[in-house]
């Protein structure tokens, strides 16, 4: 039985990760418009990137032309971890934008309890007295223990 | 190899003194604990201590680094054993047999086996590195920008075909790698290079925040707390002595996992975790009860251990003597060797000779450190793994900040520690190894480097590359290995990774 939905090419993993890094290698040419390639003699700024960019290029299209032999449909892949990957990432991003302005106890303070109580759903109370444990601990290794300076409030 | 004994004194003196002996200690300790938990690898770990070394000189900084390396060895067979939770990749094979041994009541044994393979490989491997690494270094010495040029595509040809992913997923990550490595000022023309007008460009993406997001951040994105659950079995202190009968099925599997990994740890790729794998479908394919394997075979713990331990002691080989990375590891231990003023090569030996045999020689110490540590504090190990991973992640991201914001004190570093985290959750997702693009990334600066000089020697004659013996002998090995693949993809014969996983899973191979 031959019937159209068997002949539907069927959106791989593969085809998406392929496409993707052929989009990158021409996004790099593209980027690589200023820097000079020079002469084989005298190779230029550009010479290697186009040439590493071609390569992705290839291989972009090798995986694309494979996807059917190697790898798994794209609607198939496992995406369940990714309420928990855009959470943390999120709270990172704000720790990461406030790290420098805050300073590292009360940047710190506020991702571990965010992480714990928003991502883990755990006691808040718990959670409050290990994150100042935690970070007052490290605070004190880092400035006093290791000499290391961290960023300090500077609003 | 009399000036061999006499400089591997010195070392011993330099290994012996008490602060070396501290930091040595230091590294062991932290590296297990790296190697114990889950969800940090050694990568990581070494990236996330790096600015605490910065205080220290060359020697004591490569010593606490190198120690949480062949440390996180040893503490990824005890999460394996008594939790079936890999500490760490290198550690997927022990938990097979070994967590079946501690199910029989074996975890002591299991433990202690798999503690002395380790310390058999490692001093076996940190002998077989005083031998081989010098005269290495000297003809080394010989070589020239062709030479360097051919050894590097060597390396990453090696790579993909050792590489447990597909050719050509390795070579894409790889060529990733080169083109973050290209980011920055062009050290030949002063050119700015896709830096986008962000001055922190202009020195390049440094190899920490890539390492940390990839391997650090990326891997704790891709685990939701509520999948990290486990059962701890805990051994108690008279259990951890194995029978004759366990000593006598280990002592073969020692010795060859021992050797094999030595081998493969010189060869470029992720040699610690592919060690391992070949050493497992060694010992399956050698042992007279081959269904034992999985149900708790001696064997399945021994060989792999000591493979694992033997790879990472010979990764070093190629670092400290042509000072060329064969995985990420080293390549961030290469990395934290330049901070610190000492560039890693042929003229390691000659010019720090305190680095090198200091390195070299606490390495000794250090792999008795860890078999004294290993055993007596399998308590403190359980009690660590009892702290639930909900609470331990925020940890690590903490670390992950601080790490890579000491280096330079950059918040853009920052940043990009926190893409490279999300690229490196993706290619999870599309099943890419994110490590060649580490190793890309270190080796794109050289690479392109010699590349240039080689021209420009020949006056842009590719051909110098073929007219000179060493660098022709490389390029030939090059041409061979990918005719391998290429004769493997068109006649649909079945390469290395098939036949190993035939292994892995007990079938026969045709």
């Amino acid at each position: 039985m031959s019937s159209a939905s068997e002949k539907r090419i069927i959106l791989r993993a593969d085809h998406v990760a392929g496409a993707a890094f052929i989009l990158f290698g021409l996004a790099v040419i593209a980027l690589s418009g200023n820097l000079p390639v020079g002469a084989l003699s005298m190779p230029g700024a550009g010479f290697l990137p186009m040439i590493v960019a071609v390569l992705t290029i290839i291989f972009g299209l090798a995986l694309v032309l494979r996807a059917s032999a190697e790898s798994p449909p794209f609607a198939e892949l496992d995406w369940a971890d990714g309420k928990h990957a855009l959470m943390v990432t999120a709270i990172t991003a704000a720790a990461i934008a406030l790290y420098e302005h805050l300073g590292f106890i009360l940047t710190m303070l506020v991702t571990i309890f965010a992480l714990l109580t928003i991502v883990e759903r755990r006691n808040p109370v718990r959670v409050g007295i290990y994150a100042i444990l935690i970070v007052g601990g490290t605070y004190v290794s880092f400035v006093y223990g290791l000499k290391t300076p961290l960023p300090e409030f500077s609003f | 190899m009399e000036s061999t004994l006499f400089s591997l004194a010195h070392g011993f003196a330099i290994a012996f003194q008490p602060d070396n002996l501290w930091y040595a200690f230091l590294g062991c300790l932290v590296g297990t604990l790296v190697g114990v938990l889950p969800g940090i690898g050694p990568l990581s770990g070494i990236s996330i201590l790096l600015p605490v070394t910065f205080g220290l000189d060359a020697t004591q900084a490569v010593i606490m680094l190198a120690g949480i390396y062949y440390g996180s060895q040893y503490g990824g067979s005890t999460t394996s054993i008594l939790m079936r939770i890999p500490g760490e990749a290198s550690s997927v094979m022990t938990c097979i047999d070994g967590n079946a041994m501690a199910k029989k009541g074996r975890a002591g044994a299991a433990l202690c086996i798999a503690a002395v393979g380790s310390w058999v490989a490692g001093t076996f491997g940190v002998i077989a590195l005083t031998v081989v690494a010098p005269p290495l270094a000297t003809i080394a010495l010989k070589f020239g920008p062709p030479e360097y040029t051919a050894l590097l595509v060597l390396g990453l040809i090696f790579l993909a075909y050792m590489s447990s992913s597909s050719l050509v997923r390795t070579l894409l990550m790889a060529c990733i790698g080169l083109m973050l490595g290209m980011i920055g000022i062009d050290n030949m023309t002063g050119h700015f290079r896709y830096s986008f007008n962000l001055t922190e460009l202009g020195d390049g993406i440094g190899i920490v925040p890539v390492a940390v997001g990839l391997f650090g951040l990326g891997e704790i994105l891709a685990t939701p707390s509520h999948k990290v659950i486990g059962e701890v079995i805990a051994p108690k202190f008279r259990e951890l002595w194995p029978s004759r009968k366990e000593w006598g099925q280990s002592f073969w599997p020692i010795g060859r996992g021992t050797l094999l990994g030595f081998i493969i740890g010189i060869i470029p790729g992720s040699a610690h975790i592919i060690s391992s794998f070949l050493s497992y479908a060694l010992e399956r394919r050698v042992s007279k009860n081959p269904e034992e394997f999985g149900k708790g075979a001696v064997a399945g713990v021994a060989g792999p251990e000591s493979a694992n331990n033997s790879a990472s002691t010979g990764a070093f080989v190629p670092m400290l003597a042509l000072g060329i990375p064969t995985g990420p590891i080293p390549a961030v231990l290469i990395g934290a060797l330049m901070v610190h003023g000492v560039s890693p090569g042929p003229q390691l030996v000659t010019d720090h000779p305190d680095v090198f045999w200091g390195f070299v020689a606490s390495m000794y110490v250090g792999n008795l450190m860890l078999l004294a540590l290993n055993l007596p504090l399998v308590g403190l190990f359980v009690t660590v793994l009892r702290i639930p991973y909900a609470y331990l992640y925020p940890l690590i991201i903490m670390f992950c900040i601080i790490g890579v914001y000491e280096v330079n004190h950059s918040i853009v570093d920052v940043w990009i520690m926190l893409i490279m985290g999300v690229l490196g959750y993706a290619l999870r997702k599309f099943a890419f190894d994110p490590a060649p693009l580490v190793l890309g990334l270190v080796i794109a600066p050289i690479f392109e480097q010699s590349l240039r000089q080689s021209l420009i020697m020949s006056n842009g004659n590719y051909l110098i590359f073929f007219s000179r013996p060493i660098s022709a002998a490389l390029l030939a090995i090059c041409i061979i290995l990918l005719a391998m693949s290429a004769m493997t993809f068109i006649l649909k014969r079945k390469d290395w990774r098939d036949k190993l996983a035939e292994a892995e899973a007990g079938e026969p191979s045709a």
